[in-house]
């Protein structure tokens, strides 16, 4: 194989990367750039020139993304802002947790506003907030079950995957579908609560006991039958195994697709409910507002992911699941009948995606050189520093 | 401004970290780094442009050493590097993720 063309394809990913790179470290990019000349291997030079791009992609966002997103608008001393944004980057970014429940509590408004917008019967906003209400309680006392100890995410897992599929075996059947229980006179789908942190936890810790657990989720899913939730199992698992393959990840993704085909082999004819399927196309029929709404609700749900991912690297895999997950179950939703979650009148989708949270790294650890409180921060530092995604922490 | 110390390096930090202390006052270069440490080179930029920007490590351009290759950024530590990566060589390696993430939290 004549390497020249490949390496005429390195050079040019190189130019790529400077031409994305914050003006800052362009100069970095300059200096990837000439390494690429220097590698001798064509093929190395590559995969070296696509991971100045990777990197140049993640310094794009912060710069020309997340870093006017922060900015507040108009304030006069820039010292000052950009200290107040250390704090923000300091106290939030680094606690996926945290903004996980910011984006879940705007993402569960935003689903008010688009149900008042609508005319949804109060007691379905009701509904929604005291989900809301459940979910945080919820996740509360998991997190501090887990604190104490008490709780190995293994077997955790695997009484989450049986009480799944009981739920499938003895769970309320409607329209050939078994995804219910009843709780109270209250209709839940344990599998919008169950699956998310199963998939993430699994995502966190693999081994015997949490594969096993993933193996019996996609069973029961397969079971009930659900595509959106074994979908997004397969995809989330898939992930995984791309990001970090191993022998548990593979099994689970094995699994997980094999009850993805089975969910797409059975009948699936659920009717679309009001305020709760396909609401991503029709709420735009109700009111343009409306369907921002449910867009921007979607959007802040894949926020955690997409932040986690840019500040830390080493776990990048435990956000790319939360992510693809919860992302499919979106999909999902406007391409069948299946609930969208937060956003739409459902609490199952909103206490899940707030379990789910218990399952991403309490705090990002990204590969950096922390750095203790500064007595004199410059400007220019400052810049530097948070354009590079640094972080000040006491 | 008051210089940083460091906290739980990554395992790739600590390679590098290694590898710039052991080449002494020597300049090493951008894929010799990804080479020796063995990390990809969307990991080892960012970590040279925070120690660059922290004050642990010095850049500078060398001009090509034959005609017809381009100049090259070279890279060793500071002073200051030289002792984070004394202090860094002996702390105890980082707890990793998958064992902190074993009780879901």
């Amino acid at each position: 194989v004549n390497p020249a063309p490949i390496k005429h394809f390195a050079r040019v990913i190189a130019l790529l990367a400077i031409r994305i790179m914050p003006p800052e470290i362009r100069q970095w990019g300059i200096a990837m750039r000439y390494e690429v000349e220097i590698i001798e291997r064509a093929d190395r030079a590559v995969m070296f020139a696509f991971g100045c791009l990777a990197f140049a992609c993640r310094q794009a966002l912060i710069f020309y993304v997340l870093r006017p997103a922060l900015l507040t608008v108009g304030a006069t001393s820039f010292t000052i802002q950009e200290a107040s944004m250390m704090n923000l980057q300091n106290n939030l970014l680094q606690h996926p947790q945290r903004i996980g429940a910011i984006c879940g509590i705007l993402a569960t408004g935003l689903g008010l506003v688009y149900m008042g917008i609508a005319g949804a019967p109060v007691s379905y906003l009701a509904m929604n907030i005291s989900a809301l209400l459940i979910g945080f309680l919820l996740a509360g006392i998991v997190a501090l079950i887990a604190r104490s100890g008490q709780l190995r995410a293994g077997t955790a897992s695997l009484a989450l995957g049986t009480i799944l599929l009981l739920t499938s075996l003895f769970g309320i059947e409607a329209g050939g579908a078994t995804r219910w229980i009843s709780l109270g006179g209250v209709a839940l789908q344990p599998g919008l609560i169950i699956l998310p942190v199963v998939a993430i936890s699994f995502a966190a810790c693999r081994d015997a006991l949490s594969t096993a657990s993933l193996i019996l989720a996609s069973l029961a899913v397969a079971i009930q039958p659900d595509r959106a939730m074994s979908g997004a199992l397969a995809a989330g698992m898939l992930t995984l195994t791309l990001i970090k393959p191993d022998r548990h990840s593979l099994i689970a993704t094995g699994a997980a697709s094999c009850g993805f085909m089975a969910t797409m082999l059975q009948v699936d004819i659920q009717p679309a409910m009001p305020y709760v399927d396909q609401i991503l196309y029709s709420s735009f029929d109700v009111h343009p507002l409306a369907g921002m709404a449910v867009l921007a609700g979607a959007s802040l749900m894949i926020l955690p992911s997409v932040i986690g991912r840019l500040y830390d690297s080493d776990q990048q895999h435990i956000f790319a699941v939360f992510g693809v997950v919860w992302l499919s179950i979106i999909v999902a939703a406007a391409l069948g009948n299946y609930p969208t979650p937060l956003v739409g009148y459902g609490g199952s989708a909103i206490i899940g995606y707030f379990v789910s949270l218990i399952a991403l790294p309490k705090r990002a650890s990204p590969e950096r050189l922390d750095t203790r409180e500064t007595a004199v921060i410059t400007k220019e530092r400052d810049q530097h520093n948070l354009c590079l995604g640094l972080s000040y922490s006491n | 401004m008051i210089m940083s110390r460091n906290r739980a390096l990554s395992p790739a930090a600590r390679k590098i970290f290694a590898f710039l202390a052991g080449n002494g006052q020597a300049w090493s270069h951008g894929y010799e780094l990804c080479r020796q440490a063995k990390v990809k080179s969307g990991t080892l930029y960012p970590l040279l442009i925070r120690l660059e920007a922290q004050g642990y490590l010095e850049a500078e351009w060398q001009p090509p050493t034959e005609p017809g290759r381009p100049p090259r950024h070279a890279y060793r530590l500071t002073e200051a590097g030289h002792r984070l990566a004394s202090e860094v060589a002996a702390q105890p390696l980082p707890i990793q993720p998958q064992t902190r993430s074993e009780s879901f939290a």
